[in-house]
């Protein structure tokens, strides 16, 4: 799920991110998916342990949007059609509704492996 | 027994501040003198704590909360907080819980019974602060999050209520309180699986209540085996964070009187045999409602033996001899305004049916004065010891400390229990007896329903 991404490296630097945010904007909305009524996180590859993990923790209602979304983009792209600009995903509702489930899950796993590498010292005395 | 004299805590601090090249966190035996049978009491901060230096190299430290199922707002709050003890909090996860837990050799517990919440943990004596923390931060900090909510919670209570569907003898208790007491102490101790529970637990409303069952007046901490000094200053340093008062846009927890009702209650199952008749009984000694002479005719009528192979002066155990298959018990039950005398039976659904009018037949004979002095004196000197030995008991004394002091601000005096047992005269048993023939009887039956008898037909008056 983590591809390599230079989020942390722009955000850093005020300038860079000034350049780059309408860039990035444009791109997002030339990729194409939100003229399907799809959202960033719709395009997750969902063929994971994790990602399904982070699919079954979603609210409800986000659970059925999400699947309402993605049915809606099927029918699109069957038809060789796009929605009407009305339906279409504006870029404000393009927010990162799965992505934090799924870190959060990463998370767990990285500290449950950190826990089984620990190397145990015992301590000498009580911090007093 | 007797209370420490404060000038000698002051001697030991200051004693300890002399000599302080010393770690004043390593273990040392506590004299003979503190070691005492009784709870030495405290407040820090506004939260109550009891704590008894018992000389010894583990400890036993639990925090008890008056969030049993009495008091719970919903079905299913008090089950659902005990599971989300030790659940992820804002500083760590469940699993780094369990894991430094486990490094550290200890044990936690979380149960609640029908008035009392208690989470708590087992370990060795210099693990004071760690576990003081850990406690602090279960009761302020749990996150209360949807996905453990659904994947662990809910899952071990569906789990727990197939459980219970089998457990006949869990059904009849159920089923005698929520006859005897109807609403408060009568909700079931595990929602069974025709209880709705999945529609009123949220994590939400599950996070708000937390606050109202941890508000600082609504939980005592009850340490064995930890130094008074230390577990107040480990207290004071580690919760601070626990509400002062409970959620004002929350109903409170509510605390109606127990009202006893009486009644009969029969459940077909196929799994068992139990009948349970109950009668009001005695409350806690804490509590306005103790009554001393309910304790001893519960060890008068008895019927369970702790005598290896003998059946016991019980008058229940000699009058059920020729029933080898239903096996009689006698217990009060007592909560902080009320109890619940049970006398109950289970094995073979015709041996109960024998026993049961023997049982009322035995009532009648004690109210009717047709009783030995030597029994009696037996009968006390049982209860003495029953109740002085889960007076010291550590589990069960933890939960009563705790109980105590949340309720009525003072632990259980068990000498005092100890005194009003011994007073108990032969008069005062039969006129107990007399007065529970006379008010409505509880009678709970689970089983085979055509052999089981009616309240009715064994002569008892529901």
């Amino acid at each position: 799920m983590s591809a390599p991404s230079m989020t942390k490296f722009i955000t850093k630097r005020p300038w860079l991110k000034r350049w780059m945010v309408p860039l990035a904007n444009w791109y997002a909305d030339a990729a194409g998916y939100r003229k399907l009524g799809l959202r960033a996180d719709d395009l997750i590859p969902e063929e994971s342990d994790t990602v399904m993990l982070a699919l079954k923790r979603l609210p409800p209602k986000e659970a059925y949007d999400r699947v309402f979304r993605l049915r809606r983009a099927f029918q699109c792209s069957l038809s060789h059609q796009l929605l009407p600009k009305d339906q279409q995903t504006k870029p404000e509702d393009d927010y990162l509704y799965l992505t934090p489930y799924i870190k959060e899950i990463e998370a767990e796993s990285r500290e449950r492996g950190d826990l089984e590498a620990m190397i145990v010292n015992k301590r000498k005395q009580n911090k007093s | 027994m007797v209370p420490r004299a404060s000038f000698a805590r002051a001697a030991r601090r200051t004693l300890r501040s002399q000599c302080s090249h010393t770690p004043n966190n390593r273990r040392t035996l506590a004299s003979a003198k503190s070691a005492g049978y009784s709870y030495e009491t405290g407040e820090v901060n506004g939260i109550k704590f009891a704590s008894r230096d018992i000389p010894g190299p583990t400890t036993q430290l639990a925090l008890v909360a008056r969030a049993g199922t009495r008091f719970q707002l919903f079905p299913g709050f008090a089950e659902g907080l005990e599971k989300f003890a030790f659940k992820s909090t804002h500083k760590r996860s469940s699993l780094r819980i369990t894991r430094e837990a486990e490094l550290l050799g200890a044990e936690l517990f979380a149960y609640h019974s029908r008035e009392n919440l208690v989470i708590g943990a087992k370990f060795l004596r210099e693990d004071l602060p760690y576990f003081t923390e850990l406690l602090g931060e279960v009761v302020s900090k749990t996150r209360f999050t949807r996905h453990e909510l659904h994947e662990e919670v809910i899952r071990v209570i569906k789990l727990n209520q197939k459980s219970i569907l089998a457990n006949t003898d869990q059904m009849a208790l159920n089923s005698a309180h929520s006859v005897a007491f109807h609403r408060g102490l009568g909700t079931a101790l595990h929602p069974t699986s025709s209880v709705p529970i999945t529609q009123y637990l949220h994590e939400q409303e599950l996070a708000t209540f937390s606050q109202a069952a941890y508000a600082k007046p609504n939980f005592a901490i009850v340490a064995n085996g930890a130094s008074h000094d230390e577990l107040e200053r480990w207290i004071g340093e580690f919760y601070s964070d626990s509400p002062a008062t409970p959620p004002s846009d929350f109903p409170a927890i509510e605390t109606k009187p127990s009202k006893y009702y009486g009644g009969e209650e029969r459940i077909a199952h196929d799994g068992g045999n139990n009948m349970i008749i109950a009668f009001p009984g005695s409350g806690a000694y804490t509590g306005g409602h103790y009554k001393p002479e309910i304790a001893v005719l519960s060890s008068l009528l008895g019927g369970q033996s702790y005598i290896k192979w003998s059946p016991g002066f019980s008058l229940l155990a000699r009058a059920c001899k020729a029933q080898t298959q239903a096996h009689v018990s006698t217990r009060n039950l007592s909560y902080s305004d009320a109890g619940l005398l049970t006398i109950s039976m289970e094995g073979k659904a015709s041996h109960i049916r024998e026993a049961s009018q023997a049982v009322v037949e035995i009532l009648k004979a004690i109210s009717g004065g047709d009783i030995e002095k030597d029994d009696i004196q037996k009968a006390i000197a049982k209860a003495k010891f029953r109740t002085l030995e889960a007076g010291q008991n550590i589990g069960t004394g933890l939960e009563l400390t705790g109980a105590g002091l949340v309720q009525s601000g003072k632990p259980s005096n068990l000498d005092g229990i100890a005194e009003a047992i011994e007073g108990v005269t032969e008069d005062a048993v039969k006129k107990a007896a007399k007065s529970l023939l006379e008010g409505k009887a509880t009678v709970s039956t689970v089983g085979d329903l055509f052999v089981l008898p009616f309240a009715e037909e064994i002569g008892l008056h529901v």
